[in-house]
């Protein structure tokens, strides 16, 4: 009896208690205390030192990982013009190569530049204050400005024409320039394109910043330093046609880096398999955690020239350009095999080259069809400082020693009289020059268009007419319904 | 507590008494019909709480009972349940029952949100399947009784793995990007679907023995199911296990074996055919305009012959080397199994205590290379009745599974099921020696039989689903019912491949552990009163709160010596570890207001109010009302038709929620992206839209349930509308803002249709019984936002989301035929006119789509004596689909692997009408005319229409005379199928297409587990 009863008590209070847990339990406290597990909310990204790191991590990690800032940056720029050529059976980047109707230059759209941008943008102007060290900041910063210079010029070369072109006076539409973080959805509204010298002009400016912030930094290629600074500085003179500072920034990259050329046969031949000696800015990858583009094996630069698809080929007009004993020719090409993959086979070089040769510079030396990777490199220096000292002084001779320098360490002749004769000879040397030394990385289209030239194919004709509308990348239908403000370039109308 | 008092203290004075004047009640309970006793009646003294069962011929007697005046009350299941009083004193004679059969079911007690009612009370659409519906059918799971059995529910078997899962859709697909599933509820615990195996397909439900479900209930309108609110859009299907009932202790035990072997196979041509067709093909493509009689074609047969003997190698028993294999694939991948079942449960209790106990083992093999399937299962159901207020509840089930699974549902080369389609018939498995043959398709490493052996793709799965619960009784009139459920879950995947089957790892181990801790508690108080005998008025109010926590975590080792250990310790090293975890939570409050005019007319409102950390911030909280009513007309003074016993009207109207918008959708987030020397990076990848909410469903019901003849003809008809608006859709943002998209409430959907129900009981006589069951659901799936108004994928051909158009719409060009004179492939483009180069974009038509619109069960039960014999038949109409893998893989010799049997159709000389073109040897063979292979046309289109004779079962019960003798209350024997016969125009092994769970276009399907016919014998005791 009294145990039923003390027991029926009992439940009355659990009753009591179960009641209180249900009701009071369900409030909006509750609910609101749930965080995923590899994610963070924006507060906690923005005002922590470690997530600040990352957001750094990422900025390279997305350049890295992105097609448009590897694969098609190095590659997509020769297979476009006359470089390269899809070997019979494989036909990554044929679309370049071919150029059939819009196919072509929407290849090398570089939209993806933007996801990098973003990560610079958080850096620049997303960061509260105090939540670093102002020396940390300043050189994240510093690193932030130099990318965000680097990535919307190469995206300004890509959807507009360059300062003081023909083409620039009737069509002076550039890219959308993006300079503020988007954190909420009205940031993230839609925004005009600029002109060619609103872009150039904040292209400089952060380049100014950059130097400022980055004033001394100059340990650690694997980040942007000083040295990347002036580089980028000196490409971007080059293109604007300000030659006496596009002359003085080369000059800085070359002395700040304190890097000088490789000058032996074994070095040039090695040059491409390791860590490069030359290199002002050189990505670094872990082999077996990181991917290039999203897959080594299927996107990379590796599996597009050397490795898997043994797809882009150097051409006639790549391996012809070289004198007898140029030390570039067996040491940035090899055997039309794949590389690393062991037993597998690729033929046909021989139908794209005389040769019967594939370009080496992307072999995969870390393994896993990946290496790292070199945005910029003091030859390309010498280029700028012997095409813009020339060009400034209005004297093809002025440029020649530092061609010679460069061409000496290449195992590669005097620079010929005839090259010297005007500057349209010089201009067309010192266009030879940049294929020899820098084929595949990322400059002979955009060298080719900034030069007002017409675009050759691999056979030597004419793919693309210098005033081709063709030579501006179109934005896309996409892109035009999500952005009402998005003028589409010349040419490339809706209207089918 | 007064009363409670007085009750007990009577008690001691009656049981004082008793010493002097007692009697014993004894009697015989029996069928009025038949006249045969009612084994295990439970006959109750309701005021003493004192009973006891019925023997095996009925007979029952209950001692010691104190002279007085009482109420005798006798059930039994399947019986209208009597009460009479009872005078006890010296004069008390035998007391005999006849007990009236409940043929139909209106007195049936139908299982709700939050409670249970009589089903004459009910005015939402619920379908119900209760246990003497799938009594004796052996079934592996849940979702698989319900397919067919319950209107409007459609369910499509994804996968014919042993515990495989099932794509379960209530009135259609109401989402695009948020889960249609269901939200399943077992005993009062809502079962989550998080974190399963990524091994092979399976489910959370598979914890359950179907042996021990009572009845599962689908809460299919808005009145139904608004009470569970943001969880309810998709329907809510509510599964309740079996109790004890006070009596004598029962217990029930089976045994049963089968085979299983898969239902339907795919005919591909032998290698001597093939070389025929390939020769033919290269004669074409040489030159050659017709292959007649006059035409040589042993050359090219020879090339061929020669080529295949390279590329393969000669058949294995081949002495000389010059025959080619004709390997059956088919045979080779999927064999017979075997499946056993061992089921035994106890049941019984007393007046305060009743339980039901059970355990079951179950093993069952698969067809495709050791796949294999096993579950025990341990459940305790106890309910104990504390004083005369309080009863307190617990149901526990824990349950382990183990799957040995294999890879499916896709163009993998390494997945026993396409590789069935992959491995033409000149390719073998093993050489003379024994040796894996190097030479299959893909080389050594997919070569089927290193599949078999050499790849192991384990998952272990235990499961704790428990319940615990009091309910308090107050008064009478009110009931306080509080409820904590649990349902865990641990999954152990497991994947080994030797260094034969990954030679690039040198054999690999990954494991990946992954947990559920999903937990929900609630509160409910109902009161119910009647006023002037007329009004009654019930409430329900409540509150929940319920958390899903799940994480997985896992790691990979590399290197393997050998196949001597198979742990990770023995891997070379370590290469990849992973972890997660995810989490959401909910709390809701809800309301039941009912009221009904002298059982007559009644009126209910249903209002939930729930909040989800899923929701945006600004948007947290959601309401979910409904309201319905209806109107028994046969209770009505002037309805006088007699045959009716039962005809009442419901309508409905409501909204609900589908909380399945991903756990963090709402939220400003960062996420781990990528790694930069060591450094782990994040970068923003979805922006916060602080709006964003559950998708809503709006429906409305209108139905009709029916008895006719005393119960011999009983159903339901149902239409409906319900509209799902604020569909979760990603509106694209400019690129260059770095986000792709934002997560918006956009887009609507509707689906409608009727469902109808009917029952009858032909004949029910002694020795004879028949009855027959029958449903179907008729239903229509539309389109009606989107954002911007903008189709989306508009010219995709599978995928193409279009306003005013169902979803799963199939847009192909049309098939014209084979040109007669030279036998290409000829199609239509979109002016009519024949074209070799159909362009999808301009020449494709809407052609069919993947919804079903005719779904549906039938069934019958014969029975004489004891021997009863039940079909059960299951059908699809109207769903068109497209076989990924048969049609890119099977219909040419482009990567040489099977080829079905439809190349046997093909054109050989001008003037040939065929079904195929000629041979080729490849798809781009023919001039100026698109790839045959690639080219998607309506030929490539089947209707995967069918009826299936789902059910047979034969049993047999044993008659009393023997089964007294060897001592058992009773003991039947059957035999029985599933799958058996198939009937359907589709060729590929299995119609009932479902891409995956939630696939929502249901048009496409890829190399999947096909579907298993078993067949299996069984003995059922009872003790």
């Amino acid at each position: 009896m009294n145990v039923l009863k003390q027991s029926e008590h009992n439940m009355k209070k659990l009753f009591i208690a179960l009641l209180s847990v249900g009701f009071l339990a369900s409030c909006t406290e509750v609910l609101e205390d749930v965080e995923p597990s590899t994610s963070v909310s924006f507060e906690a990204a923005l005002t922590s030192p470690e997530a600040v790191d990352a957001i750094r991590a990422s900025m390279y990690s997305k350049m890295r990982g992105s097609f448009d800032f590897t694969t098609e940056y190095f590659i997509g720029p020769a297979a476009l013009a006359d470089l390269t050529s899809n070997r019979p059976g494989s036909s990554r980047f044929q679309g370049l190569n071919e150029a059939v109707g819009t196919n072509g230059t929407t290849h090398i759209g570089s939209f993806g530049g933007y996801e990098v941008i973003q990560e610079a943008n958080l850096l620049i102007n997303g960061i509260a204050d105090g939540v670093l060290d102002q020396a940390t900041l300043d050189r994240y910063r510093g690193e932030a400005y130099a990318i965000r210079a680097f990535v919307n010029h190469r995206m300004a070369a890509t959807y507009g024409y360059e300062p003081g072109t023909a083409a620039a006076s009737s069509w002076d539409l550039s890219i959308i320039l993006r300079q503020e973080a988007t954190l909420d959805l009205a940031q993230a509204e839609p925004l005009p394109r600029s002109t060619i010298s609103e872009v150039y002009a904040a292209i400089k400016s952060d380049i100014a910043q950059a130097k400022t912030l980055l004033a001394g930094v100059n340990g650690d290629n694997g980040y942007a330093t000083e040295a990347f600074v002036e580089g980028v500085a000196a490409r971007v003179h080059l293109y604007a046609g300000e030659y006496s500072q596009a002359a003085a920034a080369a000059e800085a990259a070359i002395s700040k880096s304190g890097r000088a050329l490789v000058a032996t046969e074994e070095g040039v031949a090695s040059m491409f398999r390791g860590k490069n000696p030359e290199a002002l800015l050189e990505l670094v990858i872990d082999p077996n955690t990181e991917p290039i583009a999203g897959s080594n094996t299927n996107s990379g630069p590796v599996a597009y020239t050397s490795d898997q698809w043994v797809a882009q080929v150097p051409t006639n007009q790549l391996v012809t350009k070289y004198e007898a004993g140029d030390w570039r020719v067996a040491g940035w090409h090899g055997d039309c095999i794949t590389e690393q993959s062991v037993g597998a086979t690729a033929n046909g070089c021989e139908t794209v080259n005389d040769l019967g040769v594939s370009i080496t510079k992307f072999n995969g030396w870390k393994g896993n069809l990946s290496q790292d990777l070199t945005y910029m490199r003091i030859g390309e220096m010498y280029l700028i400082l012997a095409e813009a000292t020339a060009k400034a002084s209005n004297n093809p001779s002025a440029g020649v020693p530092y061609l010679e320098e460069l061409r000496t360490a290449r195992g590669a002749g005097a620079v010929p009289a005839e090259a010297t004769a005007n500057m349209k000879a010089f201009e067309d040397f010192i266009l030879d020059e940049r294929v020899r030394e820098l084929s595949v990385e990322g400059h002979r289209f955009f060298d080719l268009k900034r030069l007002e030239r017409d675009i050759p194919n691999s056979d030597g004709g004419i793919k693309m007419r210098k005033d081709s509308y063709r030579l501006l990348s179109p934005f896309g239908i996409g892109a035009q319904n999500v952005n009402p403000l998005l003028v589409e370039n010349p040419g490339y109308d809706v209207a089918e | 507590m007064k009363k409670f008092t007085f009750l007990l203290g009577a008690l001691f004075v009656f049981t004082g008494l008793a010493v002097a004047q007692t009697a014993t009640i004894r009697g015989t309970v029996s069928d009025v019909e038949s006249g045969e006793g009612v084994p295990q009646a439970n006959v109750f003294i309701v005021e003493l709480l004192k009973g006891s069962a019925a023997d095996f011929d009925g007979g029952y007697v209950i001692n010691d009972v104190p002279y007085g005046d009482y109420t005798l009350r006798v059930s039994s299941v399947g019986y209208v349940t009597y009460e009479q009083s009872l005078t006890v004193d010296a004069s008390l004679e035998v007391i005999d029952v006849s007990l009236q059969p409940d043929l139909a079911s209106l007195g049936d007690v139908v299982v709700t949100g939050y409670g249970a009612i009589e089903k004459r009370e009910l005015t939402g659409s619920i379908s119900s399947v209760r246990t003497q519906d799938i009594e004796g059918v052996t079934l592996q799971s849940t979702e698989a009784l319900l397919q067919g059995r319950a209107a409007g529910v459609t369910v499509s078997t994804t996968s014919g793995n042993p515990g495989g899962a099932f794509k379960v859709n209530i009135r259609g697909n109401g989402s695009i990007n948020a889960a249609t599933r269901p939200l399943y509820i077992v005993d009062g615990v809502q079962i989550s679907f998080a974190q399963q195996s990524s091994n092979t397909s399976t489910t959370p439900l598979n914890s359950i023995n179907p042996n021990d479900i009572e009845s599962i209930e689908v809460l299919k309108d808005a009145a139904a199911s608004a009470i569970y609110g943001a969880q309810a859009a998709a329907g809510v299907v509510l599964i309740t296990t079996k109790k004890g009932r006070a009596g004598a202790v029962q217990i029930d035990a089976n045994v049963e074996r089968g085979v299983r072997n898969i239902a339907n196979s795919v005919d591909y041509i032998s290698s001597d055919e093939y070389v025929q067709y390939m020769a033919e093909g290269f004669a074409f493509n040489s030159g050659a305009t017709a292959i007649d009689g006059s035409f040589d074609l042993q050359p090219y047969v020879d090339v061929y012959k020669n080529f295949f003997l390279s590329f393969f190698g000669a058949d294995p028993s081949s002495e000389d080397g010059s025959q080619l294999a004709n390997t059956n694939w088919q045979d080779f991948i999927f064999s017979e199994g075997v499946t056993q079942k061992y089921n035994i449960s106890l049941s019984g209790g007393n007046a305060g205590t009743v339980f039901y106990i059970s355990t079951g083992y179950e093993d069952t093999e698969g067809t495709a290379f050791g796949s294999d399937f096993t579950r025990l299962s341990l459940r305790t159901n106890v309910d104990q009745q504390i004083g005369d207020k309080v009863n307190a509840s617990i149901a526990l089930n824990l349950a382990q599974s183990t799957q040995f699974g294999v890879c499916q549902d896709g163009n993998y080369i390494n997945c026993p099921p396409s590789q069935a389609m992959f491995e033409a018939p000149m390719s073998y498995p093993l050489n003379s020696d024994g040796s894996y043959n190097a030479n299959t398709r893909f080389g050594l490493n997919t070569n089927p039989a290193v599949v078999e052996n050499e790849v192991d793709r384990n998952v272990t799965v235990g499961f704790l689903t428990g319940r615990f619960s009091l309910n308090y009784n107050p008064f009478s009139w009110m009931s306080v019912t509080g409820l904590v459920g649990v349902d865990y879950r641990n999954t152990q995947d497991e994947q080994y491949r030797s260094p034969v089957a990954a030679p690039g790892q040198s054999g690999f181990l990954s494991y990946a552990n992954r947990n559920v801790y999903n937990f929900n508690t609630s509160v409910v108080v109902n009161a119910q009163q009647t006023f002037n005998d007329v009004h009654n008025v019930e409430a329900l109010i409540g509150g929940e709160y319920r958390r899903d926590y799940s994480e997985s975590y896992g790691t990979r080792g590399d290197g393997f010596t050998g196949n001597f250990f198979t742990v990770l310790s023995a891997t070379a090293e370590p290469v990849s570890a992973f972890g997660v975890n995810n989490e959401w939570r909910l709390g809701g409050y809800f309301i039941n207001a009912k009221y009904n005019y002298d059982e007559k007319y009644f009126l209910s409102f249903v209002g939930r109010y729930d909040g989800h950390s899923r929701f945006g911030a600004d948007n947290r909280w959601g309401f979910f009302p409904s309201i319905s009513g209806a109107w028994r007309i046969s209770e009505e003074d002037f309805f006088n038709a007699d045959f009716v016993d039962e005809l009442k009207v419901r309508a409905s109207y409501g909204t609900t929620g589908n909380s399945a918008i991903g756990n963090y959708a709402s939220r400003g987030l960062f996420s781990v992206s990528g790694s930069y020397r060591g450094a782990s990076g994040i970068t923003p990848n979805q922006l916060a839209n602080g709006l964003l909410g559950w998708e809503q469903a709006s429906e409305i019901n209108i139905g009709l349930d029916y008895e006719l003849l005393d119960g011999r003809i009983f159903g339901a008809f149902d239409v409906y509308r319900k509209q799902n608006s604020d569909l979760l859709f990603g509106r694209p943002l400019p690129g260059d803002s770095g986000f792709g998209s934002i997560t918006e409430n956009i887009g609507k959907v509707e689906n409608r249709g009727f469902e109808a129900e009917f029952n009858s009981i032909n004949v029910s006589t002694r020795d004879f019984a028949w009855s027959t069951r029958f449903n179907f659901a008729l239903s229509a799936n539309e389109i009606l936002e989107l954002p911007d108004g903008e189709n989306i994928r508009e010219a995709s051909q599978f995928s193409s989301l279009q306003i005013g158009e169902p979803m799963g719409l199939i847009q192909v060009a049309r098939w014209a035929g084979v040109n007669p004179a030279d036998g290409r492939p000829m199609w239509y483009d979109g002016d009519g006119n024949i074209t070799y180069r159909p362009q999808a974009s301009s020449d494709a038509i809407d052609y069919k789509d993947g919804h079903a619109e005719f779904v549906g069960g039938f069934g019958s039960t014969v029975s004489y004596k004891g021997l009863s014999v039940d079909a059960f038949f299951q059908f699809s109409f109207g769903q068109w689909a497209h076989a990924g893998t048969d049609f890119y893989f099977t219909r040419t010799p482009d990567f040489l692997m099977n080829l079905n049997t439809e190349v046997l159709d093909r054109w050989k000389q001008p003037g040939d009408i065929t079904y195929y073109p000629r041979a080729m040897e490849g798809g781009a063979d023919f001039p100026e005319t698109a790839n045959y292979r690639v080219t998607e046309s309506t030929q490539g289109i089947y209707n995967t229409s069918y009826i299936r004779l789902k059910n047979l079962n034969v049993t047999y019960d044993i008659p009393t005379s023997i089964t007294d003798v060897i001592g058992v209350r009773g003991m039947s024997v059957y035999a029985a199928g599933v799958n058996l016969f198939t009937w359907t125009a589709w060729p590929w092994y299995d119609p009932e297409v479902a891409g995956s769970t939630t696939d929502i276009y249901g048009n496409q399907i890829y190399a999947s587990y096909p579907t298993e016919k078993t067949f299996y014998g069984g003995i059922r005791l009872q003790f």
